[in-house]
Order: structure tokens, then C-alpha cells, then sequence
């Protein structure tokens, strides 16, 4: 019993002895502090501050909480529970409690509560001054503190302050502004731009921006353009006011430009002050305009008064386009009375570079003309400078196509020839016919001059196509005479020629009254189209492919016209007989699958043409090498693409059984090869009595290879021969007895030396070894294949 | 092509009896050669090469001599001054 007593009391002391210990004490806190009775934790961490290294950072938390729970009821006393957390940092013994304490940041969360009440404090106050004084220094005081763990509540604390100090700072502004204190107006909205850039407030910064830029404006001051981007962004009442003020200003700084941009981009709604500024735009536009005009009567008078120097003029009309263009926006009723300065400096120019023979220069101002292709005038001056400027040993490689095809066009147009009668007295005496002149069909022209018909030529009735004729031979003449360089004179020859056979025949196709151009001509100044669609038209109606080929020089970018359709239809052709040229069969096999080879079947003359190129072709292949095998593919696809021409395959028949026959004779390929050449040869031509005559002594080559076991291909053998089989011609049928021969002494000489021949030729064969069903395969096919039936 | 009228000295109305003149002259003269006198002649005695010959020489758009620009526009005078700048003000 008694031993009973002195371990129970021995056990109550070990259990007290056990609770005292600051471990059990710390748990007992936490359990307190879980539940929310704090004061109770507070004491027991107090008791154990140095005893246990989480017991400070535990009493921080306890009385961060406190202060918490309690901040809005009781201001003081949080921020009094705050402090004693900050101070608890000063009562640390160890290192591990330090270390413990900093890390749960009870330190930075009481500061930030502590700044947090300063703030809201600050904010609530109605002076201004005092307010901003407030938060400067709650911003100070906030600098000083330790943030770690909660930098980011903190740095939207501080935006907080920046935010409100933007705001107070804005509305000084605006006071003062509203006092005519621009000055001071402006140190205030600078500060808030200021502040309002540290919050990332944006809608003060760009209020504060426009109303400087408004302040300024008011006291006069310089405006900066950068402010505009600013203004754009602020409320419309702002934007409304700012561009009014500044749209003024700049009418009267004189940037009409400027002004007229703000006007039309940011004050484009109803209001008679608008119009005002506008009016007052246009008059000054006006006056301007005014001077402009002034000036060109200035150099008007200059002109005459210097009896037109070239310089001046030249700088005249170059410059007069674009500033007739500035004054016709303006005053648009002086364009016309403007453009009719135009002509008359023309003349004076083109008139000058003719008789000083600068004909590169009347180039050039007359190609620049607008359209002066359609006055016979200017065709005529500038075929002249073309003949002049080549006569002068100025034809080129760079120029020969312009010069030439711009000389053609002017020859062949009748009314440029026409011209020239209205300048002469010397012809009054004399009538003039167009009825052989080579620039128009029969009564082309409704309004002829009197002295020209279309009646037959006489001594007193004139041609003009002989006129035509001598001015085209004179040219002629005179690119022999010019070129010494050989290469270079068969090119510009060869393309005069082109580019005259091509005028000629767009000039025997249509009849309407359009400038017969050549095709280097037309495509350089944008009037083939129209020549393009007389063509089309004259096809619709006649259908005369003549037209379309006249075309098609004419080309520059293939459309869906017929012409173009045309085009298309003969560059395959001529594609294809390149290919053929060049023994290209990849390039050959696209063509023969393009989806446009359709377009051959629609034009008869390209359709009729084909057959005969095609053939051509290859005919001139042959006659080069007759043993060429490149060309079998090339053949075959040719036949493929004209749908089994018959020319074309009795042409390849004929080749394929040359070829074999002198291949196979040489010994440069074998029978099983010759047979399979020979195999479409024979399938074109199945009535060609030489293919059939040469295909039978092949299949009888391969058949006995067979038998005398020369050849691998006894598979592929048959396989032909099954074709060949089942498209026998009578012609081969009544050749081909050859085979049947051939079977008859094979089975002589095997029945001569004793062979049983019956299993060979019965229908059943029971003891054949592997050789004798060969034989009687081989023997079996000499058979068939010789039938004829 | 060398200028026929140039070679003879005629103007292009020249008649026949101008031109047959006016080779004598050019013969006598000798500044060009008898081919090319005889060239010349020939060219301007055929109406049709005649007329090849006044093709190359050049001809004038219709334009009237350059005439100055009369204006007759009522301006109406705008002073800036009277345009009230405080029209859209955003403090009132």
C-alpha cells in the first residue's frame, strides 16, 4: 500500500514535473491560440519566450492577431498590439529564435497594418495641405520598414498614396487654372502626371497631360506635339477643347496644314466655331492658291518677254502638272484655262528638239504625252524623231524595239499620212487614194478629206500606199546602212520583220477604224487589249482563226479571250515539239497531261497542224539516227496526246520495226527486248504485213529460247504473247504460218530420234518431266498463234 | 533619207518648174552630188514619194499661244480674333 501511495505521488510530481516543460507549455499555447483565446497563449508564450525558440515568433502572430481583430473598433490599441510585435524583435535571445521569428514576417505584416491605419487616416482628412503632408511622410515612413513577405501589399499601399497625391495635385491644377493661374496650373498637373505615373494611374496622367497642353495654350505658351497622343486619350470635353484652342493656334503660327489635319481628324461635328476656322482655312487657301496662279502669269509674261527661252520653258512645263493639280483643288475652275497653257509649251519644246536634232528628247516629251498615240500629229513627230534618231547611229539594243515598232505604227496609220496633206499646197493638183495603202481595210474612214478616195490609182489619183511602201523601204535602208555589227543587224531585222508581218495581219483581219499598232508598240502603251478584242470579235463572228494567230503577238498577259485560248492551245504545241527536240520525256509526258490540251480540239488550225509538226519532228530525228530508242517513249506519248493519230502510229510501227530488225541482226539487243519493242508496233499497224511478218519471226525467236532454255523471261514471254494473241489480224493470221513450221520440224526431229511425240501434242500429258511440259507449252503457242481462226 | 527640199533649195509648195530650176542651181553649184541632185528631183517629181518626203517633216498639235490666267474670286476676310477660343471650354 504503501509502495502504491509513493508511486502515485512520484507519478503527480513526474506529471507536473512534465507539463512545466516549455515544450508541453509551446503546445498547449498553439492548442489556445487554434481555438482563439489568445490572451491565454499570449501568457503562456510570454512564460516560455526564451525557453522555446517558436515561442517569440508565436507571441508576434498571437498579437498581430490581436491588433487585427481588434483595428477598426479601437485604432489605438492595433496599432499598440502592432508595436509590441515590432518590439518583440528587441527581447530575441537566441539565434534560433531570431531565425524563427523572421521567418513567419510578423514583423513586416504589423508594419504594413501600421502604415495601412496611417493611410486611411490621411485620406479621411479635409485639408488638403495637411493631406498631402500626411501621406508624404506615411509614404517616408513606409520606406523605412521592413517588407519582406508582403512587398506586394506594400507596393500597392504605396500606388495608393501616389494615386491620391495625383489626384489632390490635379484638382490644385484645375483651381488654379480656373483662377487664370496658368503657371501654377501647370506645376500642379506636372506633379500629377507625375504621381499618376508612379501609380500607373493612367486616367489623371493623361488628364493632367491635356490640361497642361490647354493651360498652355491659354497663357500662350509652346505646345509640344508629342501631347497630342495624350489628348486623344482624355475625356471628349477635354479633347473638344484642347484641339479647338490648338487648331487656332495654328492658324495663326500659320501651319494651315497642321491646322487643317487637327480640323478635319478630331473636330469633325456640327458647330458654327468650327466653320469659322474652316472659312477662315479656305480664304487663306485661297489667297495662296491666288499667288500660285500669279506666279504662272509672272512666267507667262517672262516667256514672251525672252521671246520663250528652252530652259524656261522646259522647267515651265514640266512643273505645270503638278502645279495645276495644287490649284485645282482649290479653284478647280481654273484647271481648264490652266491645261490649254499646256499644248502651246509642247510645241515650243518638240518644235525646237526637232530642228536642233535632239530627237532623244523629243522622244521622251512626246512618249511622256498623255495618250499621244491617238493624235495622228504627235504619231508622225515622233515616227520622224525614231527615223532621225536612228539615222544619227543612235539604234541600240536598249532602244531597237521602240524605235522600230514606234515607226512601224506611225507608217502604217493612215491618218498620220493623211497628215501631212493638210501642210502641203504643192498636192492641190492632185486626188490621193487609200484604196492600196497598207494601214486600212476598204472605206474605213467616214470622213475623209476631199482630195482622198478610195477609187483605182491614176497619174492625177495618187496612192498612198506607194507613199507607205517608200517610207518603209526608206527605213529599211536605213538599218542596213546603220548596223555593221552582223548579229546585231539579223535581230533588229528579224524583229522589224516580225513586227511588220504582225501589223499586216491584224490589218487584213479587222475592219473597224482602231490605230493599227505593232505588237511592241501596243503592249508598251497599253493598246493591245483593244486590238485583242477586235480579234475576239472578228472570230465570234466569222470564225476565222486567222485572227486569233494575228493575236497573238499582241499578248502580254494571257487572258480568257479567244486570242488568249488560242495562245494557250499553240504554246502547248510548240512545248511539245521542244520536248520532241530535245528527247525531253518527262517535259513531253506533262504536257500530254495538261488540262488545257482540250484547247488543241477547239481551233482547227492548231488541231490540223499538230499531226504534221508531230511527225515532222520525228521524221527529222530519224533521218539523224535511225537506231535512236529514246525516241519509242517520245513516240508512244505523242500518240497518246493526238488520240491515236493514225500517221503517227503507222510512224512508229515503221521506226520500232527498223530498229529491232537491224538491233537484233547486230546482236546489240536480244529477241525478248525486240518482242516487247515490237509489241505496240505491231498494235498500231495490226495490218501491216511487214509488222506482222516481223513480230511472227520474233515470236518464234522468243519461243524457241524458250525450248533451247536461253531465256529468263519465259513469264514475260508469254504474257506478250497472250496480248499478241488476243489481237491477231487477218494479215498476221495468213503470216503466220511461220510459227506453224517451225512446230512441225521441231516435232520431225524429236519423233526421228525416238521421242514419244503424243504427250507433246495430246491434250493430256501425264509422264512429262518439267523440260517436256516446257517444250509442249512452247509448242502449244507456235500452235495457237498460228491458227487461222 | 536626206531633206529633197534641203538639197534644192525649194520650199515644200515648190511646182515642177520650181524644182526642174532649181536643179540647174544645185548642179551648178555642186554642193551636192549629181546622184544625190537627181535623187532629189526624182523624189519631189513623184506625188507619192513626194508626199513620203513631207511625212518627215514634223507638224504641231492644235494649242493657242500661252494666255495668263485671269481670276475673278470675291474673297471674304475672316479675322481670328473674333473666333472665341473659349467656345468648347471644359472648366465651365
Amino acid at each position: 500500500m504503501e509502495v502504491l501511495i509513493i508511486l502515485i505521488v512520484f507519478g503527480i510530481i513526474g506529471y507536473f514535473f512534465y507539463q512545466s516543460l516549455p515544450n508541453q507549455k509551446f503546445q498547449k499555447a498553439q492548442s489556445l491560440f487554434e481555438k482563439g483565446n489568445l490572451t491565454d497563449s499570449i501568457i503562456i508564450l510570454d512564460e516560455i519566450f526564451d525557453k522555446h525558440p517558436d515561442a517569440p515568433a508565436k507571441l508576434g502572430e498571437c498579437k498581430l492577431k490581436q491588433g487585427i481583430q481588434i483595428k477598426l473598433s479601437n485604432e489605438n490599441g492595433a496599432i499598440k498590439y502592432f508595436n509590441e510585435v515590432i518590439d518583440l524583435k528587441n527581447r530575441l535571445a537566441n539565434r534560433a529564435s531570431k531565425i524563427k521569428y523572421n521567418l513567419v514576417e510578423v514583423e513586416a505584416k504589423a508594419s504594413f497594418e501600421i502604415a495601412q491605419i496611417k493611410f486611411n487616416n490621411s485620406i479621411a482628412l479635409n485639408n488638403k495641405e495637411t493631406k498631402i503632408k500626411n501621406l508624404k511622410e506615411n509614404l517616408r515612413f513606409i520606406d523605412t520598414l521592413i517588407k519582406i513577405g508582403v512587398e506586394s501589399d506594400f507596393t500597392t499601399l504605396k500606388r495608393k498614396h501616389f494615386s491620391e497625391l495625383a489626384e489632390i495635385n490635379f484638382e490644385f491644377g484645375v483651381q488654379f487654372e480656373k483662377t487664370n493661374k496658368y503657371v501654377e496650373a501647370i506645376q500642379h498637373y506636372s506633379t500629377a502626371k507625375d504621381y499618376s505615373s508612379e501609380a500607373t494611374n493612367s486616367i489623371i496622367f493623361y488628364n493632367s497631360s491635356t490640361r497642361t497642353g490647354i493651360s498652355k495654350l491659354k497663357n500662350n505658351e509652346f505646345v509640344e506635339v508629342s501631347i497630342l497622343d495624350h489628348v486623344i486619350k482624355s475625356p471628349i470635353a477635354y479633347k473638344k477643347d484642347f484641339f479647338f484652342r490648338y487648331a487656332k493656334r495654328l492658324l495663326k503660327e500659320q501651319d494651315y496644314l497642321e491646322s487643317e489635319k487637327i480640323i478635319s481628324n478630331h473636330l469633325n461635328f456640327s458647330s458654327s466655331a468650327i466653320e469659322k476656322l474652316k472659312d477662315f482655312l479656305k480664304t487663306k487657301k485661297i489667297k495662296d492658291t491666288i499667288e500660285k496662279v500669279n506666279d504662272i502669269n509672272t512666267e507667262i509674261d517672262k516667256l514672251y518677254e525672252n521671246s520663250f527661252p528652252i530652259d524656261e520653258v522646259k522647267i515651265l512645263y514640266e512643273n505645270l502638272d503638278k502645279r495645276i493639280e495644287e490649284i485645282e483643288t482649290v479653284i478647280p475652275t481654273l484647271t481648264i484655262k490652266l491645261k490649254q497653257i499646256k499644248p502651246s509649251l509642247f510645241n515650243h519644246l518638240l518644235t525646237h528638239y526637232i530642228n536642233e536634232e535632239q530627237y532623244g528628247n523629243a522622244i521622251v516629251l512626246i512618249q511622256k504625252f498623255p495618250a499621244f498615240y491617238k493624235s495622228p500629229e504627235l504619231l508622225k513627230d515622233l515616227g520622224i524623231c525614231c527615223y532621225g534618231y536612228t539615222a544619227q547611229g543612235n539604234l541600240s539594243e536598249k532602244n531597237y524595239r521602240t524605235l522600230i515598232s514606234t515607226w512601224l505604227t506611225a507608217v502604217f496609220c493612215d491618218k498620220v499620212i493623211l497628215k501631212s496633206l493638210e501642210e502641203t499646197s504643192w498636192d492641190d493638183e492632185y486626188t490621193f487614194t487609200l484604196s492600196e495603202a497598207i494601214g486600212s481595210n476598204y472605206q474605213q474612214y467616214n470622213n475623209l478629206p476631199d482630195n482622198v478616195n478610195y477609187d483605182d490609182i491614176s497619174d492625177s489619183n495618187i496612192s498612198i500606199g506607194a507613199t507607205q511602201k517608200e517610207l518603209l523601204q526608206q527605213f529599211e535602208t536605213l538599218i542596213v546602212k546603220k548596223i555593221s555589227d552582223n548579229d546585231f543587224s539579223k535581230t533588229v531585222t528579224d524583229f522589224y520583220n516580225d513586227e511588220k508581218d504582225a501589223i499586216q495581219k491584224i490589218v487584213s483581219v479587222i475592219t473597224t477604224d482602231i490605230l493599227f499598232a505593232a505588237p511592241f508598240f501596243a503592249k508598251k502603251y497599253g493598246i493591245n487589249q483593244d486590238i485583242i478584242d477586235e480579234l475576239d470579235n472578228d472570230y465570234e463572228t466569222y470564225a476565222n482563226e486567222e485572227s486569233l494567230q494575228a493575236g497573238l503577238p499582241y499578248i502580254k498577259i494571257i487572258t480568257d479571250s479567244s486570242v488568249g485560248k488560242y495562245s494557250k492551245a499553240t504554246e502547248l504545241v510548240t512545248k511539245l515539239l521542244l520536248a520532241i527536240q530535245n528527247e525531253n520525256l518527262i517535259a513531253l509526258k506533262s504536257i500530254v497531261d495538261d488540262k488545257e490540251k482540250y484547247l488543241i480540239e477547239e481551233f482547227d488550225t492548231v488541231k490540223d497542224n499538230i499531226e504534221n509538226s508531230i511527225y515532222n519532228s520525228f521524221a527529222l530525228k530519224i533521218k539523224k539516227d535511225d537506231e535512236n530508242e529514246k525516241l519509242i517513249p517520245l513516240m508512244y506519248e505523242c500518240i497518246r496526246f493526238t488520240n491515236q493519230n493514225d500517221k503517227l502510229k503507222f510512224q512508229y510501227s515503221s521506226y520500232v520495226a527498223d530498229l529491232c530488225i537491224a538491233k537484233v541482226n547486230s546482236d546489240q539487243i536480244g529477241n525478248f527486248k525486240a518482242l516487247t519493242l515490237m509489241k505496240y508496233a505491231y498494235l498500231y499497224s495490226i495490218d501491216n504485213p511487214r509488222i506482222c511478218k516481223n513480230i511472227i519471226t520474233l515470236i518464234r525467236y522468243n519461243l524457241l529460247d524458250i525450248i533451247n532454255d536461253k531465256t529468263n523471261e519465259m513469264s514475260n514471254i508469254y504474257q506478250l504473247l497472250d496480248t499478241i494473241k488476243n489481237n491477231r489480224s487477218i494479215i498476221f493470221k495468213r503470216n503466220s504460218n511461220e510459227l506453224a513450221t517451225a512446230r512441225a520440224d521441231i516435232l520431225k526431229q524429236l519423233e526421228k530420234s525416238g521421242v514419244d511425240i503424243s504427250q507433246l501434242t495430246g491434250t493430256y500429258s501425264f509422264n512429262l518431266t518439267p523440260n517436256g511440259e516446257k517444250l509442249k507449252k512452247a509448242l502449244t503457242y507456235m500452235s495457237v498463234l498460228s491458227e487461222n481462226n | 533619207m536626206l531633206n529633197p527640199y534641203q538639197i534644192l533649195k525649194v520650199t515644200q509648195n515648190a511646182n515642177k518648174g520650181d524644182i526642174m530650176k532649181a536643179q540647174m542651181l544645185a548642179m551648178k553649184e555642186k554642193k551636192h552630188s549629181l546622184q544625190e541632185i537627181q535623187i532629189a528631183v526624182r523624189q519631189l517629181l513623184d506625188p507619192a514619194k513626194r508626199l513620203a518626203a513631207d511625212f518627215m517633216f514634223p507638224s504641231k498639235i492644235k494649242a493657242k499661244r500661252p494666255q495668263k490666267i485671269s481670276i475673278e474670286i470675291l474673297i471674304e476676310e475672316i479675322n481670328l480674333n473674333d473666333i472665341d477660343e473659349n467656345t468648347f471650354d471644359s472648366l465651365k
